[in-house]
């Protein structure tokens, strides 16, 4: 006989991360998951996009590129090691000439194409590596963040092994899931922004419909104002951190519409992310509100495993690190 | 390319003619130690002119004893155990020390020994500073009464001495330590760095006081400090009396090189840290090898200077006196006996900065390495409640300072109960096996590189080195590994056979000892099992290092 009361059985298991910028050790690590931590599904909440692209050039008989602040040389044959290692960093090596150098620092669109031609890039190797690698039991489901371009949104929403339920609710068995990327306005003035009355709005159409009573998580990604999960280094017009007292101001940036959502739907989990310092678990009434936060740049992959009743009840949860 | 051994391959350096990286505009910010944080914390975990009580300590526990072999020699058992330490930290960059190694290295159970026996053993060390800095108030007193010219501060110093004193001094060392800690990281790492600097000032004043007296200054100094005109020679003779024998010996050296480990003991410790540090392994190899130079140099040369300028005969008859027979000592001079260099810079220097400098140097050093061991106890503590191996409460982070608030207030309540106790009551022979302890925290390291290559070479070896490389690494770090595990397991026989020295097996001390490292595996063990029972996620999970692939 048990000494402590037995709780439900679990019905399902969700790995969720977020804010991986492009890493792929971080995305390995976070298909390898899989097998660690044996989830249904493993969701993948936003920000996947990386931030930079190195150019690398031909000079005779070797390809030139600067890496972590040191100018290397490779081989012209090396040319896979040398990417293969620009791309574990979370960048995007791109192999040109100084004419096509001088283009693009010369030309912001040319820029802004290039990275996008280069993240829809990435999202089709992920896609393949997901094929791969995962077992046909384990779903996998990514959904964009703010940071994210809309080209790579055809090349998840089209392949067959990786879901792409954005702005949409989906069905995980005991749970209903409504995703959302979208944040309220930023200062970089990024891809998916709107403001917070479009945000409550996009919420409503998605939760409005289900059931009275039915159990429901979110994968929003941005976390709810004023939770603890949202606090942010305070800018100023620059973008420089505001200091006072000597130390970095931190403001609450999250969403007012995601938290009035939570108060209101009272879902049983809240997923979140795009402010990586603000790694935490909360609770708002009665959801379990978690921000793994991010350490891509570390090749670090932060994370969370979250257990569900048949019920819908949340059972446990484990913020990890690896 | 992710470290020195994959770019041992075909890339090489060339001059600035590759590009530079283009970054797109997103959002978010990472808060980062960077590496002079780092070095701040590992200098602090040393305190740096606490060398002068071990150089007295080394002095009075070992017949012709001489510093120079053990200062080198424990310099590169540290050498070697930072190399271990860089590439678990590669493998596992995440603050917690020995415990997060272990535990993902080896396994959770043998992890849960150290995680709970170090944040035990920490908390104590931060009660014996404390007590440290309090028995050392009146030093400072005499010392600040002699810069000033105050009757009032030298008098003072005589009142301090009792125990509920000590107590109370040592409580505010620990309350001025917690208001501290509440700060973030970065904050605290400053305040470290301005106390370590304070520190480095002291040896480098030192240093030149030193350098422009010669040894008859110090005799006239001393007798005249001690209005004993040949207080020097007699305290020799005194000492030569009571049987101390001088001179040096090799066997005293190696046997005094455990004393100089402890001695650095700390140095590497911005590992601990290792979850906040900006590209881990490089800032830690970095603030490992600067703190390691920084304490070589000082140490080193002061200790060349002492001899030469104050004489080893009389260090040596000075420290054994001192212990041996305080009155008759009493009796020559009123110099603290166990103050070493600071002592004697104290009465060569004739301006009252020097002297409050001087005076200061111990308090000052004791607050920074408090500080610095609460940041790692602390994080030791979060390690494991992240882990769920502690009430998950434990790992709760300030939400404006970014610290863990409830972890630092535990380290500092149960420290402030140590306090309590190492000034009332005679912890002796219960702590006797501390310095075993700390031996066994480095063994501790060894054997978890040794583990590394074999239990997850994934974690250090990734897919993007070839098989060459890869193998080569392995053997690489199971080498440094097997090395550190060799000098620690060293560093242990030469504790175990001292007892006199390091601390006696006695029932008390070995229960104690049993009790510190067992708790964690049984912690482990119910804990995992009410988990089970309850059909939550099993503690194993936690604990396991995702691989690269």
């Amino acid at each position: 006989m048990p000494v402590f009361r037995q709780r439900k059985a679990r019905a399902l298991r969700i790995f969720f991360a977020t804010d991986i910028h492009g890493s792929e050790v971080c995305f390995r690590k976070f298909l390898a998951a899989a097998k660690v931590y044996e989830p249904d599904v493993l969701l993948l909440g936003g920000d996947f996009a990386g931030k930079g692209l190195l150019p690398v050039l031909r000079r005779g008989p070797e390809w030139l590129a600067r890496l972590d602040g040191q100018d290397l040389a490779v081989p012209a044959g090396e040319y896979d090691r040398l990417a293969a290692d620009i791309t574990r960093r979370g960048f995007y090596p791109v192999r040109m000439d100084r004419d096509r150098l001088a283009e693009l620092e010369a030309d912001p669109a040319a820029l802004n194409a290039l990275f996008r031609e280069e993240i829809a890039a990435q999202a089709r190797r992920w896609c393949e590596l997901a094929a791969e690698r995962l077992e046909p039991h384990v779903r996998c489901i990514i959904t964009p963040g703010n940071d994210d371009p809309v080209d790579a949104d055809p090349v998840f929403a089209a392949d067959s092994r990786v879901e792409f339920p954005d702005c949409r609710v989906t069905d995980l068995g005991p749970v209903s899931m409504a995703s959302l990327g979208f944040v309220p306005p930023t200062p970089w003035n990024t891809e998916r922004e709107c403001p917070e009355e479009e945000m409550a709005k996009r919420i409503d159409e998605m939760l409005g419909p289900l059931p009275a009573g039915a159990a429901c998580i979110l994968n929003f990604h941005c976390p709810p104002y004023g939770s603890g999960l949202d606090e942010a280094p305070e800018l100023d017009s620059s973008l420089k951190p505001v200091l006072r007292g000597g130390r970095p101001s931190m403001v609450p940036v999250g969403s007012h519409a995601v938290r009035e959502a939570i108060k209101r739907y009272q879902p049983v989990v809240g997923l979140h992310g795009h402010i990586h310092e603000s790694r935490g678990v909360q609770k708002i009434g009665r959801t379990l509100c978690i921000n793994p936060g991010s350490d891509y740049s570390s090749g670090v992959l932060r994370g969370a495993v979250v257990d569900l009743a048949g019920d819908g009840t949340c059972l446990d949860f484990l913020l990890t690190t690896g | 390319m992710t470290g020195a051994e994959a770019s041992a391959g075909p890339a090489r350096a060339v001059g600035g003619e590759a590009s530079r990286l283009f970054i797109r505009q997103t959002s978010g910010l990472v808060r980062e130690l960077g590496i002079p944080a780092a070095t701040a914390i590992s200098l602090a975990s040393v305190a740096v002119v606490n060398t002068f009580i071990n150089f007295n300590a080394g002095l009075t526990a070992f017949t012709k004893a001489d510093m120079f072999l053990p200062l080198f020699a424990a310099a590169f058992i540290w050498l070697v155990a930072m190399f271990a330490y860089r590439y678990l930290l590669r493998a596992v960059p995440r603050a917690g020390g020995e415990y997060v190694y272990l535990s993902r290295v080896v396994s959770p159970a043998v992890g849960s020994v150290a995680g709970l026996g170090i944040a035990v053993v920490f908390t104590y060390v931060l009660s014996t500073n404390a007590h440290f800095a309090a028995q050392f108030t009146p030093f400072m007193l005499s010392g600040l009464g002699a810069a000033f010219h105050s009757a009032a501060l030298a008098n003072a110093a005589g009142s301090v001495t009792s125990d509920t004193a000590v107590f109370l001094i040592s409580l505010l060392v620990m309350v001025v330590v917690a208001l501290l800690s509440m700060a973030s990281v970065r904050l605290v790492a400053r305040v470290i760095i301005s106390l370590i600097a304070l520190q480095l000032l002291a040896f480098v004043v030192l240093i030149g006081v030193l350098a422009v007296h010669s040894r008859a200054d110090f005799a006239a100094a001393l007798a005249a400090y001690s209005h004993h005109p040949g207080a020097y020679q007699a305290i020799i003779s005194a000492g030569r009396a009571n049987g101390v024998a001088f001179g040096t010996s090799v066997a005293s050296m190696i046997a005094i090189i455990p004393f100089m480990v402890l001695n650095y003991n700390g140095v590497l410790y911005s590992y601990y840290v290792g979850g906040e540090l900006r590209r881990p392994g490089r800032t830690y190899l970095h603030a490992s090898v600067i703190s390691l130079v920084i304490l070589v140099v000082l140490w080193g040369g002061v200790w060349a200077l002492l001899r030469a300028r104050i004489g080893l005969p009389f260090m040596q008859a000075q420290a054994n006196l001192g212990a041996a027979d305080p009155a008759a000592y009493g009796r020559i001079t009123s110099l603290n006996s166990v103050a070493g260099g600071l002592g004697y810079g104290m009465i060569l220097s004739s301006d009252p900065v020097t002297k409050i400098l001087f005076a200061t140097a111990v308090p000052l050093a004791e607050v920074a390495v408090n500080l610095a061991f609460v940041t790692v106890t602390t994080r030791v503590l979060f390690a494991q409640a992240f882990d769920r191996l502690l009430p998950v409460g434990v790992a709760k982070v300030g939400e404006r300072n970014h610290a863990p608030n409830v972890a630092i207030a535990i380290v500092l309540i149960i420290g402030a109960g140590f306090c309590y106790l190492t000034s009332f009551v005679n912890l002796s022979n219960i702590v006797a096996l501390q310095s075993l302890f700390f031996a066994l925290i480095l063994l501790a390291g060894g054997v978890a590189a040794i583990f590394l290559p074999f239990r997850r070479p994934e974690l250090i070896a990734g897919s993007g080195m070839d098989e060459g490389d890869r193998a080569t690494l392995l053997r690489r770090v199971t080498l440094v590994g097997a090395a550190t595990t060799v000098l620690a397991l060293f560093t242990v026989v030469e504790i175990i056979v001292h007892p006199s020295v390091y601390g006696r097996f006695s029932a008390e001390s070995t229960i104690t000892l049993l009790v510190v490292l067992g708790s964690g595996p049984v912690i482990y063990a119910i804990a995992r099992a009410i988990r089970r029972q309850r059909n939550t996620i099993d503690l194993a999970l936690a604990m396991h290092e995702l691989p690269p692939e």
